[in-house]
């Protein structure tokens, strides 16, 4: 009865994918996009294809309804990849300037550079952060465990995908209690160093003397013993994966010929 | 005479240093009873409990002369696991024993049991009984990470109980808990001892080790200076110069002793006292 | 007397220790990441944990755990990504310089910082000019542009700036690494695959007073 509690029972079919399949789809729309962002339009040269490409990203969340959630995770990429876009856009000086107000310049190459790099950068992340906001760390673990892993490396894995799952929660909290007394965490950087070295080395200190106990903890449990392991969660393939592995590879195919063409033409 | 557990001519030390942590310990556990484990910090309490389930010299490397037996054979002829069914163990710090890569309580306390293969029908089973047992069973949904001290130190329990070891080694558990977590661990460990179980528990509250204990073991500078029952060792006066804290009830019973009061032993227990002064006062009316 | 040539294997760097290091130096690492950008430092603060965890468990570990910092925190910033290999090297790097034993005297250890920090520019810079032209998003990155906008040749610019803040960056985590190290008692220590190089001599002097029927095994 618990046990249906955990089996996910999602009822968006694409984020029911197997997450290897999800994986595949990761890794073929990375190659896309990085293929797509070396084909130049216009007289600059731009890759303006990663552009619509990006569009995949946000239409897969909203499809597999995560629509607010990508929306939170991926407002810090943007801002990276707007500052990429800026920078590389208005400072790194070449020649052909290609708009210009006032003293503030816009070179083509940076521009070229800036729209290629930033784009990358967003759809990378983008469908990164939809297969994790899609996936939740047990299902990782099944995976990986059924496709044969060695359960040691399948352990260093997902406890530090849980590990980071914690600290990223939990720092905001820390920043903000750190604040409230009076620590502080603006000012110039002696000020910051002081306050944040001191307390950084027992820290540490204290979470590698922790982890002794912690491999005894797993001994106890036996985590050593050599047979055939049970698992309560049960992932299950939801049926659409071949669907979804065809469409990918299809599209992928597709971009890689046309790639091809424009080389040779 | 049931011996579970056994001491013979023990010596250790840990690596690199040059004074044993445990000199020649000699004793033998009975398989269902109650011992506590008292003595000052270093006197080798942790060493002992280490020793017993032989994470030393396994894990923490260094010298042993003599030997620990368990059910007969050395520590060390054990293979991987197999003294993990016999013996559970329960360490002081509640958040190093989450398994960290489990987001629900009840797979946690089911990690265990999907390690040794149990089949999932009876992990759901027993996972489902020992989180009630021990008064986890509403937070089964939280994750590990988020709990308090004592709510983490019940999980530990539970993670160990549901493999239903016979023999338990439990070192401090309380010690880093506020009254009520304090509380509600020994609740677990009460039912435990109903269970007839072995149970070796070391712990500074020597009152709570008055309450449960059948036998109790004083250490100090890594000898046994004690082993016997309760009721004798707790209420022997003199292990106060050793360093030892004795019961409340024991020091109060042997200041109305020297007072005058004719009390016919000397109570290591609430109740014990009770029924000792409400005998003396008897007398004093009679 | 020097102790024999210890035989390291892969199987034996992977201790269970070892393995639970892992995530703790890839935590290491994203607090100080999250720590250097919140603080606007123009440093990374990503390494601490690589280095600690290859100078106790050798290079393999210390790379792995270097490689998974930058996988995961390769999700939220995907820049990381592309800097994988600068990690990996440093938990290479260190690793080996650890089993050779060059952190026992002050200044074996200048020689290693250098040595490490060398690395780093050598791998990192070329990522940093070739894959994203210099400019990747980080504290360092504006300071680098402003170089280049000022007239400096790319290559300069990327080392001149990210590659003197590296070796600050490097210095910095190393001491760090040292100082949790000094402090882990050697009971500890020697249950790390390097650890024992750690252990300050005389106590290793009164262990070879030890009795004749050692008892040791992992």
């Amino acid at each position: 009865m618990w046990r249906e509690k955990l089996e996910l029972h999602k009822s968006n079919r694409i984020a029911a994918l197997y997450p290897s399949c999800k994986f595949l789809v990761v890794v073929l729309y990375s190659v896309c996009s990085l293929l797509l962002g070396s084909i130049g339009v216009g007289e600059g040269q731009y890759s303006l294809y990663l552009i619509p490409w990006f569009l995949v990203v946000p239409a897969l969340c909203v499809a597999s309804g995560i629509g607010p959630r990508f929306w939170k995770a991926i407002q810090k990429v943007i801002f990276i990849a707007a500052l990429i876009l800026v920078v590389q856009a208005l400072l790194i000086p070449s020649e052909k300037i290609v708009w210009q107000l006032g003293f503030l310049k816009v070179y083509e190459s940076g521009l070229r550079s800036g729209i290629n790099l930033s784009f990358s950068v967003m759809n990378i992340a983008g469908i990164f952060v939809w297969m994790f906001q899609t996936t939740e760390n047990r299902e990782i673990a099944r995976a990986l465990e059924n496709s044969g892993m060695n359960y040691k490396v399948t352990y260093v894995f997902i406890s530090t995908l849980q590990m980071i799952d914690v600290l990223g929660k939990n720092s905001r909290t820390i920043m903000n209690a750190q604040r409230a007394r009076g620590v502080e965490t603006e000012g110039n950087l002696i000020v910051c160093a002081k306050a944040f070295f001191p307390s950084l080395v027992p820290l540490i200190l204290g979470a590698i003397t922790n982890t002794e106990e912690r491999v005894l903890t797993l001994e106890s449990k036996g985590f050593d013993v050599q047979c055939e392991k049970t698992h309560l969660f049960n992932l299950e393939r939801s049926g659409h994966e071949k669907v979804v592995d065809v469409i990918a590879i299809a599209v992928t195919v597709a971009v890689v010929v046309w790639r091809v063409v424009l080389w040779i033409l | 005479m049931d011996t579970v557990i056994e001491f013979k001519n023990v010596t250790y030390s840990y690596p690199l240093t040059d004074v044993p942590a445990i000199k020649d310990m000699s004793f033998a556990i009975e398989r269902g009873k109650f011992y506590g484990v008292i003595g000052e910090n270093g006197a080798g309490k942790t060493t002992l409990c280490a020793l017993i389930r032989g994470f030393a010299p396994s894990f923490y490397q260094g010298t042993l002369q003599g030997q620990v037996l368990v059910e007969g054979k050395p520590t060390t002829d054990f293979g991987p696991g197999e003294l993990s069914l016999k013996i559970g163990y329960v360490f002081q710090n509640p958040f190093n024993q989450i398994s960290g890569v489990k987001d629900t309580l009840f797979e946690e306390v089911a990690f265990g049991l999907e390690n040794f293969g149990v089949p999932v029908d009876e992990i759901e089973r027993r996972v489902t009984e020992v989180m009630k047992l021990t008064d986890i069973w509403q937070l089964a949904e939280k994750n590990p990470f988020e709990l308090s001290g004592g709510q983490q130190q019940r999980v530990a329990l539970a993670s160990i109980i549901v493999l239903k070891p016979d023999i338990l080694v439990i070192d401090e558990p309380t010690s880093q808990l506020d009254p009520e977590g304090t509380e509600k661990v020994f609740k677990i460990i009460e039912m435990l001892k109903a269970e007839k179980k072995t149970i070796i528990l070391v712990e500074h509250k020597v009152d709570l080790i008055a309450e449960y204990a059948d036998e109790v073991m004083v250490l100090r500078n890594g000898k046994l200076i004690r082993f016997g029952d309760k009721q004798e060792v707790l209420s022997d006066m003199s292990l106060l110069d050793e360093g030892v804290q004795l019961p409340q009830m024991a020091i109060l019973g042997n200041k109305l002793r020297q007072a005058g009061v004719p009390l016919d032993t000397i109570p290591v227990t609430e109740a014990q006292a009770d029924e000792v002064i409400g005998r003396a006062m008897q007398k004093g009316r009679a | 007397m020097q102790p024999e040539k210890k035989k390291y294997s892969i199987k034996t760097d992977f201790s269970m220790l070892a393995i639970l290091i892992i995530p703790i130096a890839v935590a290491v690492n994203f607090v100080g990441g999250q720590l250097a950008s919140i603080l606007k430092l123009p440093m990374y603060l990503d390494t601490i944990g690589t280095i600690f965890s290859a100078m106790l468990c050798g290079p393999w570990v210390g790379a792995v755990a270097g490689a998974l910092t930058n996988i995961v925190t390769g999700i939220a910033n995907p820049v990381n990504f592309a800097f994988i290999p600068v990690n990996i090297i440093v938990g290479l790097v260190v690793g080996f310089l650890a089993r050779a034993n060059m952190f026992s005297t002050w200044w074996k250890w200048i020689i290693s910082m250098i040595l490490m920090a060398l690395a780093s520019i050598i791998s990192a810079a070329p990522i940093a000019v070739l894959v994203f032209g210099g400019v990747t998003g980080s504290g360092t990155s504006i300071i680098t542009a402003a170089a280049m906008a000022a007239g400096a040749n790319i290559w300069a610019a990327v080392i001149g700036t990210e590659g003197v803040f590296t070796v600050l960056d490097r210095i910095i985590s190393f001491v760090i690494s040292m100082l949790v190290i000094k402090v882990i008692p050697p009971r500890t220590l020697v249950k790390f695959g390097c650890g024992e190089m750690y252990i300050k001599k005389p106590v290793a002097a009164a262990a070879q007073e030890e009795p004749a029927d050692t008892t040791e095994s992992k």
